[in-house]
């Protein structure tokens, strides 16, 4: 260490020395993610903040407010969670670790159901298994004459096994970007040694991705409590609330101290459990994986199975990617909404306006600014996933090479509160944060700039986890080789660390870009350009009651969200060239 | 930091006299208002619906020079909007166009943070009550709805309180109440009748009614009995027109929805009609209300704007007010005629929410119902 630092420029003594990086990271999460949060909480410390924190934990109200809601959310994490890794898991060895057939099929399917909007999934539920309860017109099932029960129908069921069908690509996504950093060396050294398949499975290849597990189960957690559409519509009608729908009602209907009470207790409640979660992970061996050498993926034959496998995963997808886009496609072409699939048109895309349809509305591609928001959208996406990511790997990579430190914890902490905390309460601090000169810094309000920040921070949570479960596998021997020939941190960052958890980024960035381009929330606070974004075209359309043009804009924002995972997943492949098959 | 300064100062002059003249820009004809709005060239309108683009067109052409900026969201996130913005300090809106005025209110206008203004052109055309505290451009409803193909003969429901009774069970759906401001006042409006709650009550049961000790009035004790009854709570108004209205429904559920969605009856394959004919009322007419930002940055033509969605003297309110005028809307100007197909308005039995009152007493129902679910 002295003779590095005795060698290098003094400019760069700082940045070896370990110290700068920390500390700034420390003050950029600090302004981003702290400073929101405490405003929150701050509000919730005035008269009628207290109020409402008696009104929610200490009142009459409190079990309906509270306890119960708090009861069903974390029934619907924690099943959500497992069930993700389950299938996410299942699907991600499936598809990197075996020799199944269609393989890159299969992959595609697995990760397009995250960027389906959950309320896609709920749909295509009710049109299948919705009953006589609320009248109107009743699902396939009940049609074809078999009695759906509530239960099936209605509450935490259907709600949990929507949300699955929804979050496990999430998971897919992050433990397939782990599963396909475990060298074939590792796994060969295990069958020369005479272990056996399960042997391997349990002994090498679970523990090696076991901070991958750990991320995705986070991720999925935090998705499923936070999650909106699905607990409304499959759950409101047995009277079932979630945080998620009391925290929307009560800021909907202007009780906003109490949202917030409820959003920081459920901060608080999944902080614990990411804690938790956390401690298992450091409390364990750090497995070392990438070691710059064997960047093969040994893929293990299975012989009779392959078939049956496949299939089995070939109908998780049709149900959960195949069967939404339908429903969502039908939706945007049947005139009535209550009768999907009859009377096809095509004139919510390409109709001419002016007639007796959608009240002389022409399609959305003869909308003048379709075009224009498709191209916000998509540069909005676009900086966000890259601010995002640059961030996150900063601060996963601090976090691993402090592992087990107060300094990583408290940084994996707050980087992953962001995404349980509302995005209406989160804009609305950002603007009153940021919206007046600080100092020297002019004010932020109306700037591109302002959402790009507020958007990364919002997203944080997908960049960091993402990064640490990769991160966390590469050896320290690459790094502290490269350190000792003299590379500084930006050289081994962008000539080591890089290439290496490229898919990891990548998986990363895929998740932020399709989260902020189907965010509305946060855009239509933060934004004050009048071209607008896809999301706000589609929000404009529902609110006038055309669910078909609505409908469509999402199908259109599925293939913008395609397109860019295709661009990141031909780019991927060419950084990491040695991977080629 | 000097140039910091002085720039503020000079933002200062421009400022200060023209925060002085905005009081006295209230009296204004439009002809007066054009000029002083064609220098500031702009106004920005946050409005809660997506028909602001076709007021944009109108207005532009009816007003060259000055660009119309029509941002449409949802009245919860025109709150939180304006409330950040103002807590910062910035001031880049002019005109609100929101319903939600319950919470209008206690947020927004007792803390200052909107006036009110009424054009002077159609002042004499409005009831006092629609000039004040807020502004009213037309009235929406959320009333008791039935499928008028499966009951070809009027309502099933006449009383309200039949709603609270086994035939009723499991069959009236409304939208969740503590996920929707509208409802909530809808709710709210009941429990400020107890007396007419009660008088109906006696007329459908022939008897007084009793209400529990923790309750107040015939109202709260209504509100007891239909989540009792269990009430089916949907997440939007989509859910609740394509269950009451389907037309080809045996035994249909009703609901309390949105008179003028009957417009997509034709569209969507609905049979949705109002049921009028309920005792004591059928439910509430809420207002939408226009209202200018504290300080706007562009003072005369936010007040150029609230006059022109007044519309214009014709029975269809011309291109200023025509986006809104659907059937099953009121325009408030009493100069506008409503649409043949619908309930006039003096014939419809629904009560007129007051804002101030309803923000008073919502948060007690808006509890009551907590408990209740």
């Amino acid at each position: 260490m002295i003779f590095l630092s005795i060698s290098a420029p003094s400019g760069s003594r700082l940045l070896r020395s370990g110290f700068l990086l920390p500390a700034i990271l420390v003050a950029i999460v600090a302004i981003l993610v702290v400073a929101p949060l405490l405003r929150i909480l701050f509000t919730t410390l005035t008269p009628e903040g207290i109020a409402a924190w008696k009104a929610v934990l200490v009142s009459p109200l409190s079990t309906n407010l509270w306890w119960r809601p708090l009861l069903n959310t974390m029934i619907l994490g924690f099943s959500v969670a497992s069930g993700c890794l389950l299938i996410g898991g299942f699907l991600a060895w499936l598809v990197v670790l075996t020799d199944v057939p269609g393989r890159r099929f299969l992959g595609l399917m697995a990760s397009l159901p995250y960027m389906i909007p959950s309320f896609a999934a709920a749909l295509a539920w009710g049109t299948l298994f919705r009953n006589s309860r609320l009248g109107g017109s009743a699902g396939f099932f009940e049609t074809s004459g078999l009695a759906i029960p509530d239960w099936l129908a209605w509450g935490l069921i259907p709600t949990a096994i929507v949300l699955i069908a929804h979050y496990y690509s999430l998971a897919y996504t992050i433990i397939a970007a782990a599963l396909s950093s475990v060298g074939a060396d590792l796994v060969e050294a295990g069958q020369m040694a005479g272990a056996k398949r399960p042997r391997i499975f349990f002994g090498i290849i679970l523990p090696v991705v076991t901070p991958a597990l750990i991320a995705a189960a986070s991720l999925t957690f935090a998705g499923a409590v936070a999650n909106f559409a699905a607990p409304a519509l499959l759950g409101l009608p047995v009277r079932m609330q979630t945080l998620s729908t009391r925290l929307f009602g009560m800021i909907e209907t202007g009780q906003n101290e109490r949202g917030f009470v409820l959003a920081l207790l459920l901060i608080a409640v999944s902080a614990l459990f990411l804690w938790l979660s956390d401690r298992i992970v450091s409390g364990r061996k750090a497995f070392i994986t990438v070691t710059g050498k064997g960047g093969r993926t040994k893929r293990f034959p299975l012989g009779a199975w392959r078939w049956p496998l496949f299939a089995v995963a070939v109908v998780i997808g049709l149900l959960t990617t195949v069967l939404p886009v339908l429903v969502l496609a039908a939706s945007s072409l049947a005139p009535q909404s209550g009768a999907l699939f009859s009377n096809w048109t095509l004139h919510f895309w390409i109709g001419e306006g002016g007639g007796e349809m959608a009240q002389g509305q022409a399609g959305i591609f003869r909308n003048p600014v379709l075009i224009d928001a498709i191209w916000n959208t998509i540069r909005l996406g676009l900086v966000v996933a890259f601010t995002t990511m640059l961030l996150g790997l900063a601060l996963a990579y601090t976090i691993v090479q402090r592992r087990g430190s107060l300094l990583a914890t408290v940084l994996s902490q707050l980087a992953f509160l962001p995404l349980l905390v509302p995005s209406i309460a989160f804009a609305a601090a950002y603007i009153a944060l940021f919206g007046a000169p600080i100092g020297p810094l002019p004010s932020l309000y109306g700037t591109f700039a302002l959402l790009v920040i507020a958007a990364s921070a919002h997203n944080l949570p997908f960049a960091v986890q993402s990064g640490r479960s990769v991160l966390g596998q590469i050896s320290a021997d690459i790094e502290e080789s490269a350190r000792l020939t003299g590379a500084g941190l930006i050289r081994r960052l962008f000539a080591i660390i890089f290439p290496l958890v490229i898919r990891g980024l990548f998986a990363g960035a895929i998740l932020v870009f399709v989260k902020m381009v189907r965010d509305l929330s946060l855009v239509v606070l933060l934004f004050t350009a009048t071209s607008p974004v896809l999301s706000m075209v589609a929000y404009r359309y529902a609110a006038e009651g055309f669910m078909q043009f609505a409908n469509a804009i999402t199908l259109v924002i599925l293939v913008v969200c395609l397109a860019a995972s295709f661009v990141a997943h031909s780019l991927q492949n060419r950084v990491q060239k040695w991977k080629a098959q | 930091m000097l140039k910091r300064l002085s720039n503020a100062a000079l933002a200062a002059c421009f400022v200060l006299p023209s925060m002085a003249v905005a009081s006295d820009l209230d009296g204004l004809t439009p002809q007066q208002l054009l000029p002083l709005a064609q220098k500031e060239g702009s106004v920005t309108v946050f409005s809660l619906s997506s028909r602001i683009a076709k007021i944009e067109k109108a207005f532009e052409e009816a007003y060259p020079g000055i660009d119309l900026i029509g941002l449409d969201m949802s009245s919860t996130k025109q709150i939180a909007r304006v409330e950040a913005e103002q807590q910062a300090g910035v001031h880049a809106v002019d005109v609100l166009y929101i319903a939600d005025t319950p919470v209008v209110f206690t947020k927004l206008l007792e803390g200052k943070r909107i006036v009110n203004y009424v054009p002077p052109r159609v002042a004499n055309e409005l009831e006092d009550r629609y000039k004040g505290p807020l502004l009213t451009q037309r009235l929406s409803t959320k009333v008791l709805m039935y499928n008028e193909k499966a009951f070809p003969d009027g309502s099933p429901v006449t009383n309200l309180w039949q709603l609270t009774q086994p035939e009723w069970q499991g069959r009236v759906l409304m939208v969740d109440p503590s996920q929707r401001g509208e409802l909530l006042d809808l709710l709210t409006e009941i429990a400020l009748h107890p007396d007419e709650m009660a008088a109906a009550y006696k007329a459908h049961f022939g008897k007084d009614i009793e209400v529990e000790g923790e309750l107040q009035g015939a109202g709260e004790q209504y509100i007891k009995d239909l989540f009792a009854n269990d009430l089916i709570l949907v997440p939007n108004s989509d859910v609740l027109n394509k269950s009451v209205g389907d037309v080809n429904a045996k035994n249909p559920p009703v609901g309390f929805g949105t008179y003028s969605d009957r417009r997509d009856n034709e569209k969507e394959g609905w049979a949705l009609q109002i049921a009028n004919n309920v005792e004591p009322a059928n439910g509430i007419l809420f207002p939408a209300v226009l209202t200018v930002a504290d300080k706007a940055p562009h003072p005369a033509a936010a007040r150029l704007l609230i006059d022109f969605m007044f519309g214009d003297d014709t029975p269809s309110g011309g291109a200023g007010f025509e986006p809104f005028n659907v059937p099953g809307d009121y325009a408030t100007r009493k100069t506008i005629a409503h649409h043949p197909d619908s309930v006039k308005l003096g014939d419809l039995k629904a009560w007129t929410i007051d804002p101030a009152k309803t923000a008073a007493a919502r948060g007690r129902i808006a509890d009551l119902i907590i408990t209740l679910q």
